[in-house]
């Protein structure tokens, strides 16, 4: 039977704890392991999820392993070029096939007792076969288990362990109007060298509710503020619009104050933005070119920021791509991925300098994102406790506020890029998809998967 | 930039270990006695957080890195790549000192109590008369708030630079971690 209450052992139920409509969300759904169980079985072997760009698998017979949701895949490109994810998990006794961040082979085999398989999951050796009886190994059952829903868009490879989860272009829906905007502004985007890796004492919902949080920009990174590398007006990134594109999915677009003309064109040099209107609509191509800062989230982990930020004080401020995905480990220990991502249409001079602007900010050394992590440790820490659950966090702002009509792009857009309806949406989301019935366990043994490639 | 895009990093190599033995700067020597009190006031200056005289122990040119590691199987290298963690000049490197100075760097305000510990120190004559290859095993315990310890350890490459009043900069500086995930928060430190 599949199990359908949002009542927890405490009595509670997830629509007292967490009301997007007034602003509401209780603290305890950060800390509260039963919430977390729920998530596991209602979000993260449901929903589809960012696993890797497949610029990073860019030949056959390249591996990396990732996870899908929390549970670990490879994402390898097998040997006729088709992009495929796999439960990293050998059929015979569970061991992860792969054992390495990433690889090229053409074939992988479990050191356990030597099953291998190949690149596209088919088993192609178990171990001492002769000793299996009639009927007692079948191969052609017994590959690897894929992803059960494999996609990609933009190059960006997504996947879900639900079956009958909606097609991916169906999910992603409006968002991808505006990925086109990120991942195609100039033509391809490819993701550079290998993610940084860390992990944080924090709950993951901490992560993505601050990637959809513009106002904290001031206060969080004040001192960047008062070494002069961000603007001393605590309003400087008020200025844009916010997005709710549906499905959970949120995004940012910020521009500079009246008069000032630097914030825009994504941060790209100018030589590039006359791609904009070779690779995007007229209404897209007029975004990339009035907006200097976007951020997004793809419901419920996966962000792109885009910046226009300076690595140093003696640096000229630059655009960068950043990629940052969050992958629970526990209901307050969160794993953080994030990528380097460039235009592939830029010079060698751009790219270098935008790396190293990336490095020098973001990712756990960054002088922006060492901050965030000791916010979102905090508020986890103070989050714990039985008293704290009766108190709901503030996420007001914005609540009266009415969407504007002369937005050009898809979904429902706000004026004042300062506000909380991203994160309202991102929760309603949540609550959505956490009224969802549990799966039976049996349900997933059966033998029958889907074919899933992209 | 097309280095950065390569799968394994081909600029990190050991570099005083790989050396034949010298007397001269072998332990024992007068120069490995001068090169180990640097090193040890350097660490020092470190876990007293004044860190405006760190800055002022690496000369202008000095490239601070940390490449990204990866687990991966032995033939294919120790897994360094060229995505750091740190990729640091003399001014981002004195940027982020004074963001420490400013009050409101909130990952060290209030600050980590940290303990740089060294061994395992190797030197050998560098490329240039003036210049050593000095390698070290760290440990480097963090105490954050009311949190339990976080560790850091691997191997630290330096470049030492002897200038013409004999005092020592550091011109290079590789910080070769054995993690490959970093379960420390964050790398608000030093290294």
């Amino acid at each position: 039977m599949p199990h359908t209450s949002t009542r927890l052992s405490t009595g509670d139920d997830l629509e007292t704890l967490v009301r997007p409509a007034e602003g509401l969300i209780s603290r305890c759904i950060f800390a509260d392991p039963e919430i977390y169980g729920l998530e596991l079985e209602r979000i993260f072997a449901r929903s589809w999820f960012f696993i890797g760009h497949e610029s990073e698998v860019p030949d056959p017979g390249d591996i990396v392993a990732r996870q899908c949701g929390v549970d670990p895949v490879i994402l390898v490109r097998d040997e006729s070029g088709v992009v495929r994810a796999f439960l990293n998990s050998c059929r015979h006794r569970g061991m992860r096939v792969c054992r390495t961040d990433r690889d090229h082979a053409k074939s992988l085999r479990c050191p356990y007792h030597g099953w291998s398989y190949s690149t596209s999951g088919a088993l192609l050796a178990a171990s001492s076969e002769h000793h299996y009886g009639e009927g007692e190994l079948d191969k052609s059952e017994l590959g690897l288990i894929p992803v059960a829903r494999l996609g990609s868009y933009r190059g960006l490879v997504f996947g879900s362990w639900d079956a009958n989860a909606p097609a991916l272009e169906d999910w992603l829906g409006d968002m991808r109007w505006y990925m086109d905007i990120i991942f195609g502004r100039t033509g391809e985007i490819e993701f550079v060298g290998v993610p940084q890796v860390w992990e944080v004492e924090c709950s993951w919902k901490f992560a993505t509710d601050n990637f959809t949080d513009n106002f904290h920009v001031y206060w969080a990174h004040q001192s960047l503020v008062e070494l002069g590398m961000l603007p001393s007006d605590p309003d400087f990134a008020s200025h844009g619009h916010m997005v709710t594109a549906g499905n959970g999915h949120i995004l940012h677009f910020v521009h500079g104050a009246p008069g000032v003309d630097a914030f825009q064109g994504l941060g790209l040099p100018k030589s590039l933005w006359p791609r904009f209107q070779q690779n995007l609509n007229p209404a897209q191509a007029a975004i990339a070119q009035a907006h200097g800062y976007s951020a997004g989230t793809m419901w419920p982990n996966f962000h792109w920021l885009q910046l226009v930020t300076a690595g140093d004080t003696s640096s000229e401020p630059i655009g960068i791509l950043n990629l940052r995905l969050e992958v629970p480990l526990t209901p307050t220990r969160t794993r953080m991925y994030s990528w380097f991502a460039i235009d592939k249409e830029a010079s060698p001079e751009y790219r270098k300098h935008s790396y190293e602007t990336y490095v020098r900010s973001f990712g756990p050394a960054g002088i922006f994102d060492q901050d965030d992590m000791e916010n979102w440790e905090e508020c986890t820490v103070a989050a714990k406790g039985p008293a704290a659950k009766r108190y709901a966090l503030h996420h007001k702002m914005g609540l009266g506020r009415t969407p504007d009509p002369r937005w050009t792009g898809p979904g429902v857009s706000y004026a004042d890029s300062y506000g909380e309806m991203t994160q309202r949406a991102w929760y309603a989301e949540w609550l959505r998809c956490m009224q969802r019935p549990t799966r039976a366990t049996p349900a997933l043994l059966r033998p029958a998967l889907a074919k899933a490639a992209t | 930039m097309n280095a950065i895009v390569s799968k394994e990093s081909t600029s990190v190599a050991r570099t005083a270990s790989a050396r034949k033995f010298d007397p001269a700067c072998a332990p024992g020597s007068p120069v490995y006695g001068e090169i180990l009190h640097f090193l040890y006031q350097e660490a020092e200056l470190l876990d007293d957080c004044r860190f405006e005289q760190w800055l002022g122990l690496f000369s202008d040119d000095i490239h601070y890195t940390m490449p990204v590691r990866t687990t991966q199987f032995r033939a294919r290298g120790a897994g360094f790549q060229d995505v750091s963690f740190f990729d640091d000049n003399i001014n981002s490197l004195s940027t982020r000192v004074k963001r420490l100075q400013t009050g409101a760097a909130w990952a060290e305000t209030p600050p980590s109590r940290t303990r740089h510990f060294l061994s395992n120190i190797l030197v050998a004559p560098g490329e240039r008369a003036n210049e050593y290859a000095v390698s070290a095993g760290f440990m480097v315990t963090r105490s954050r708030g009311d949190q339990g310890y976080q560790f850091f350890t691997g191997l630290r490459e330096d470049l030492l630079r002897r200038l013409d009043s004999g005092v020592f900069r550091i011109a290079r500086r590789q910080i070769l971690v054995d993690q490959t995930i970093i379960t420390g928060t964050n790398l608000s430190i030093f290294f």
